[in-house]
């Protein structure tokens, strides 16, 4: 191995290290959101730069989750545990983290789950579920859903909204691979890459897990799945 | 939407007793508006772990929500080992680590307790209220087994088990991990093994992978188990658990350096588990790696500071490594060692100033850490004066005779050593692990680069031997044996060349001769010695050739 190559080692190091702390200080920029919430219900329940203010520290929190899951994925230190759980409970869960915004900006939001258990790793699909809802929130009118089903020997988990639906472009199933990032256009597809290699990081015998963005849906707008084995 | 949780949930709120820990005021009493909000009623706040220790030790207390970083001194994980340890918490209460952490890596860094459950900050109280809700219908619905692994009853918490899992297939992980766990604890094997298999035949999971190689460890079926922790580690790389059930296996197997070496790699990984610590130390001083031994045990000590697991024990070895590191003339940093091992033993002695023999067995570290710097006077002196405190030989505690022994081999008084250790060996007959202790230290009471080069040559030798080169055989026992003259093995080793060499050139009187003389030195050889059988039949044969 040559020293250049050293170097960029320590300075990812640094920069995760960063990024954690920078998340961690969000976590509490969160915790002071929600309370505020809390507090001035009345006055800054439905304040639109309130709700932009929690969104952003939302995605931003977000961001930072899934940039130190792909750190820990390129050290090769990141593997699914993959256990049973009840998913319509798991849905519910995370759903619950998001309703002081999605009631603050007036979305409605459902979980439509057949009452399943399926196979994967809690804390991995936490981040992408956060981050796809978190996705929706931006771009739907007034609904976002969750979804769970088996489908072909697969549990199937969605989020759906009613809004535009994804670009031509974005609509494709299958993995993403790091080169797909574009950091030249305002989305750098992150969450996806991240959804994508966490789909991948679920297999069943020869089976691979992986991601399916569409439109229709049962709202018309958005579907994202992500298709586990 | 459906909201079934959450009226059930505020009934159980209402219920139950929860301590808040966390050091941020701000935090606690958000954490109580949120618990109050959700139905809650009685809420204890406090800031540290001490507190929060006393707390449960007066009070009755249902869920625990601690916070892993409480600043200065312990941290959650401290909180729920001393709380599980000195079951100040009953089974049948939750214990549920807030952390902002979103991985696993503290779920698999911790080797014996386990949180009931983790929350993630940020937490609000929609999140909080599902999340708790769920946890509580599942500790209301576990109940009747909770209270059956409280009262210890491991057979009726089985059978509650076996009841539940057709009615709640919800709980079905929960209870198959369980249920593996029991059956192992009661020794029942062969039903352990069969709980993780089924769940293997549903699903390739970890855990219950990890719980079926333990079964094949206590089994000894230890290929198998090897073969699999291999492929578990090679799968995940962050299963820490399985590091630790691997290097058992590898020592089982008579690898001791592959096992350090999978320790190693783990404490990298996650290196505040105490108790892994302790094993890479142990592991790494018996392969003689003192310096791996060293950094190992200032690690154990370090981590002792605000753990349960927190021993004189370690000091003693931290010291008694630093000494060995110290006694060698190659090493420049030799007095640094020398200085602090007397330092640790000053700690230890403070730290621990309720044990009363701590002090003796720390002055004859002592003696050997003056001697190793060539203050012969000193150690001696202090030898002396301890002498009469140590009594009577057959009075002597088994650790304690061992520390006595080693030191007065390292003050050339190893005539007394043996006398000692010859006491100690028939005393203590019965148990295996004392008289290894005492064959080793009868085998090689020589500094640790001494016996890695001894140890080395006898390797050589027997591969010498094997291949049929007698001569070179005999030549690198010869050369081990100038090391480490006493070792056992090593002179039987060599009598036994010399008779073959004998056996082909008849010639050769000259081999009986030193036979005889090597075995003459095994003469007090203690009849518990693994050699001592190997040692008896070949005096009857050298005995038989020279008559």
């Amino acid at each position: 191995m040559s020293d250049e190559n050293k170097q960029n080692i320590d300075f990812s190091m640094v920069l995760a290290s960063a990024v954690h702390d920078m998340k961690n200080s969000l976590g509490m920029l969160l915790n002071s959101l929600d309370e505020l919430r809390t507090e001035y219900q009345d006055s800054l329940g439905t304040s639109k730069r309130f709700n932009t203010l929690h969104y952003e520290a939302e995605r931003m929190h977000n961001d930072l989750v899934q940039l130190l899951g792909i750190y820990r994925l390129g050290e090769n230190n990141l593997s699914a545990h993959i256990d049973e759980h009840f998913v319509p409970d798991f849905l519910n869960e995370h759903l619950a983290r998001h309703t002081p915004l999605l009631e603050g900006l007036g979305i409605q939001y459902q979980v439509a789950s057949e009452d399943i258990s399926g196979f994967f790793d809690e804390d991995l699909l936490t981040g992408v579920l956060n981050n796809t809802i978190n996705n929706a929130i931006r771009y739907t009118r007034t609904l976002i859903r969750l979804t769970a089903r088996e489908e072909d020997g697969y549990l199937v988990i969605g989020v759906e909204d009613d809004g535009q639906g994804y670009p031509e472009s974005m609509q494709h199933s299958g993995t993403l691979s790091f080169k797909s990032l574009d950091f030249k256009s305002g989305s750098t597809s992150l969450g996806l890459f991240f959804a994508s290699s966490v789909a991948k990081l679920h297999t069943e015998g020869d089976r691979t897990g992986f991601i399916r963005l569409r439109n229709g849906g049962s709202l018309g707008g958005g579907v994202f799945e992500i298709w586990l084995p | 939407m459906t909201d079934s949780s959450q009226t059930a949930g505020t009934n159980l709120f209402a219920k139950l007793s929860f301590l808040v820990v966390d050091d941020f005021e701000n935090f606690r009493l958000s954490m109580r508006q949120m618990l109050r909000s959700c139905g809650a009623d009685r809420i204890e706040l406090v800031a540290h772990a001490t507190p929060a220790i006393q707390y449960c030790t007066y009070n009755h207390v249902d869920v625990v929500l601690c916070d892993y970083n409480l600043g200065e001194g312990k941290n959650g994980q401290h909180v729920l080992e001393e709380l599980r340890h000195k079951k100040l918490l009953k089974r049948s209460s939750l214990f549920l680590m807030v952390t902002a952490e979103t991985s696993k890596e503290m779920v698999m860094g911790a080797r014996e307790y386990q949180p009931d459950s983790y929350l993630t900050k940020p937490i609000n109280r929609a999140m909080l209220e599902k999340r708790l809700g769920a946890l509580l219908l599942q500790r209301s619905a576990l109940l009747p087994i909770y209270r059956e692994l409280d009262r210890e009853n491991l057979p009726e918490a089985i059978t509650l088990c076996l009841q539940m899992l057709p009615k709640q297939p919800r709980y079905k992980t929960w209870l198959m991990k369980t249920l593996g766990d029991l059956y192992f604890q009661l020794g029942d094997l062969s039903h352990a093994l069969k709980t993780y298999d089924d769940v293997l035949a549903q699903r390739e999971i970890s855990w219950a992978r990890l719980g079926r190689c333990r079964v094949l460890l206590a089994n000894h079926q230890y290929d198998e188990a090897v073969e699999g922790l291999k492929l578990l580690i090679e799968k995940h790389p962050d299963y820490m658990e399985a590091y630790d059930l691997l290097a058992e296996g590898l020592e089982k197997q008579g690898k001791p350096a592959r096992a350090q070496k999978v320790l190693e790699q783990a404490a990298r990984h996650s290196p505040n588990a105490l108790l892994r610590q302790r094993h890479l130390a142990e592991l790494a001083g018996a392969n003689q790696d003192m310096d791996t031994a060293y950094q190992a045990w200032k690690q154990t000590v370090i981590l002792g500071t605000y753990s349960i697991h927190d021993s004189s024990r370690h000091y003693l070895a931290l010291a008694q490594t630093l000494t060995d590191l110290s006694d060698d003339p190659d090493n420049d940093t030799a007095s640094d060692r020398a200085d602090e091992a007397l330092e640790v033993l000053g700690r230890m002695e403070k730290r621990f100033a309720e044990e009363p023999e701590l002090k003796l067995r720390g002055d004859l570290v002592r003696c050997r850490v003056h001697a190793g710097q060539g203050r012969m006077n000193e150690a001696s002196q202090l030898l002396e004066q301890l002498k009469p405190a140590l009594g009577e030989a057959d009075n002597l505690q088994p650790e304690m005779g061992l520390e006595y022994a080693r030191t007065l081999f390292r003050l050339g008084q190893g005539a007394e050593a043996k006398v000692l250790l010859g006491n100690l060996a028939e005393r203590f007959a019965s148990d295996p692990a004392i008289l290894q202790k005492i064959e080793n230290l009868l085998d090689e009471p020589v500094g640790f680069r001494q016996k890695l080069k001894a140890r080395a040559l006898n390797r050589d030798g027997i591969q010498a031997f094997e291949s049929g080169d007698l001569t070179g055989a005999a030549e690198a026992f010869r050369q081990a044996l100038a090391i480490v003259p006493d070792h056992a093995a090593l002179n039987l080793n060599l009598v036994q060349v010399l008779v073959k060499e004998y056996e082909h050139q008849p010639q050769r009187r000259e081999h009986l001769q030193e036979c005889q003389r090597l075995l003459q030195r095994l003469a007090n050889l203690p009849e518990q010695h693994r050699q001592h059988r190997r040692y008896k039949a070949l005096l009857r044969k050298i005995e038989g050739l020279t008559s």
